[in-house]
């Protein structure tokens, strides 16, 4: 048996866990009554079993004949159905403060994102296709050096929730606009390394756009309602109102 | 009552999707392979050649099954399939459903000692990276996922 994926996962969840306990130690999350923590390991589980479903049906195994396959992850794992799943998850458990839920999350799922793709040093999977820079580094008796892509990445999404995080504590943002930007930062990072990754195919390219462009639909929604409404800061929502 | 009969047409609907209608009788019996014969068949290759270790009764087999079926129609690579510790049904039931027409060499070893020859386990499912001309580059135990394969493909290609 093999675990390292469990460690990956738990490389995953401290920063997300850390991410949370800053904000709430700093007050960013006070809008929202919601305990994040079980928000985020919820829609994590569902997330990872809907693509794992989604794999397994688009690899053309049944679920109902092959049960047992569903708790086998390393088979594969449905990137845009289970981060459609895992959003999905998080809007029903916070449907009566929407906006302050996904907002409270979305520097930690970031940092979560993060910690996942650094978690490859734990997986030895951090490798991409080959490279002669300064920093690429070769798998263990080859001679063959390549991009440390998943070390990009989580540098990347790193940067992205320390950035969101700080934007948040700075002052009253608009509700939404927080997890539009993560939603964004997390789909182009996975966007702009996807060419450096080794993968069979053309890889989930197209969910990774269409995360951008729902981030980006959300952002100016959210835009258009405080141009709309003449609040500004966030007021609009009831729930800023305790802030 | 209309919640019942959706799951119904849910569990339906689900059951239908996935499997396969190759008929069992039309895939031919696996060949036994001596582990002489297999070193020659290594050795021989003039392309890089992935050897997966599986079983009928093995459940992590059946999870990177689609994956190598994905992987085999590949260019520049030769998949050969090593069913261990199992029988002629079963091996190929197992065929049928997830490698129907997958372009992968499938050989029978009854005793399950090949892969300790190959310098692997007892362990199911395990795969092996042997660059052209036979030199073993990597072998992974265990279920198998894209990014792994593929940068092993990579490996192997390119040495």
């Amino acid at each position: 048996m093999e675990f390292t994926l469990l460690g990956a996962v738990f490389v995953g969840v401290v920063p997300l866990y850390l991410v949370l306990y800053w904000e709430a130690k700093r007050g960013n999350a006070a809008s929202c009554t919601r305990n994040l923590w079980d928000v985020a390991l919820t829609a994590l589980v569902v997330g990872v079993f809907v693509g794992r479903l989604a794999a397994m049906v688009a690899d053309g195994v049944n679920p109902l004949t092959n049960p047992g396959d569903i708790l086998i992850v390393r088979g594969g794992v449905a990137t845009g159905p289970a981060t459609a799943a895992a959003l999905a998850t998080v809007a029903w458990l916070g449907r009566s403060e929407l906006w302050p839920v996904f907002d409270g999350l979305a520097a930690a799922a970031l940092a979560g994102l993060a910690g996942w793709h650094a978690g490859c040093l734990v997986r030895s999977a951090c490798l991409g296709a080959p490279s002669e820079l300064p920093w690429a580094f070769a798998q263990a008796g080859s001679p063959i050096t390549r991009h440390p892509v998943e070390i990009y990445a989580a540098v990347l999404l790193g940067i992205s929730a320390a950035a969101i995080a700080l934007w948040r504590s700075r002052g009253r943002l608009l509700p939404g606009l927080p997890a539009a930007a993560a939603l964004i930062c997390a789909a182009t990072v996975r966007l702009v390394t996807e060419p450096l990754r080794p993968t069979l195919g053309a890889g989930p390219v197209w969910w990774y756009v269409a995360g951008i462009v729902v981030g980006a639909a959300v952002a100016v929604a959210r835009l258009r309602y405080r141009t709309t409404t003449g609040a500004g800061n966030g007021d609009a929502h009831p729930a800023n109102e305790a802030r | 009552m209309r919640r019942s009969i959706l799951a119904v047409i849910v569990v339906v609907l689900a059951a239908s999707c996935g499997g396969s209608d190759v008929d069992v009788s039309t895939v031919p019996e696996l060949p036994t392979i001596s582990s002489q014969e297999l070193e020659t068949l290594l050795a021989e290759s003039a392309e890089p050649v992935v050897v997966n270790v599986w079983a009928s009764w093995c459940v992590p087999c059946r999870s990177e099954a689609p994956l190598l079926d994905r992987a085999a129609r590949q260019p520049g690579v030769r998949f050969v399939g090593l069913n261990v510790r199992d029988d002629q049904d079963g091996a190929r039931g197992f065929i049928a459903e997830f490698f129907p027409d997958a372009p992968i060499e499938h050989y029978f070893d009854p005793s399950g000692d090949l892969p300790l020859d190959l310098g692997g386990t007892r362990g199911v499912p395990l795969t092996f990276f042997f660059a052209a001309g036979g030199e073993l580059v990597n072998l992974h135990n265990g279920v198998i996922d894209e990014r792994t394969l593929a940068l092993q493909i990579d490996e192997i290609k390119a040495r």
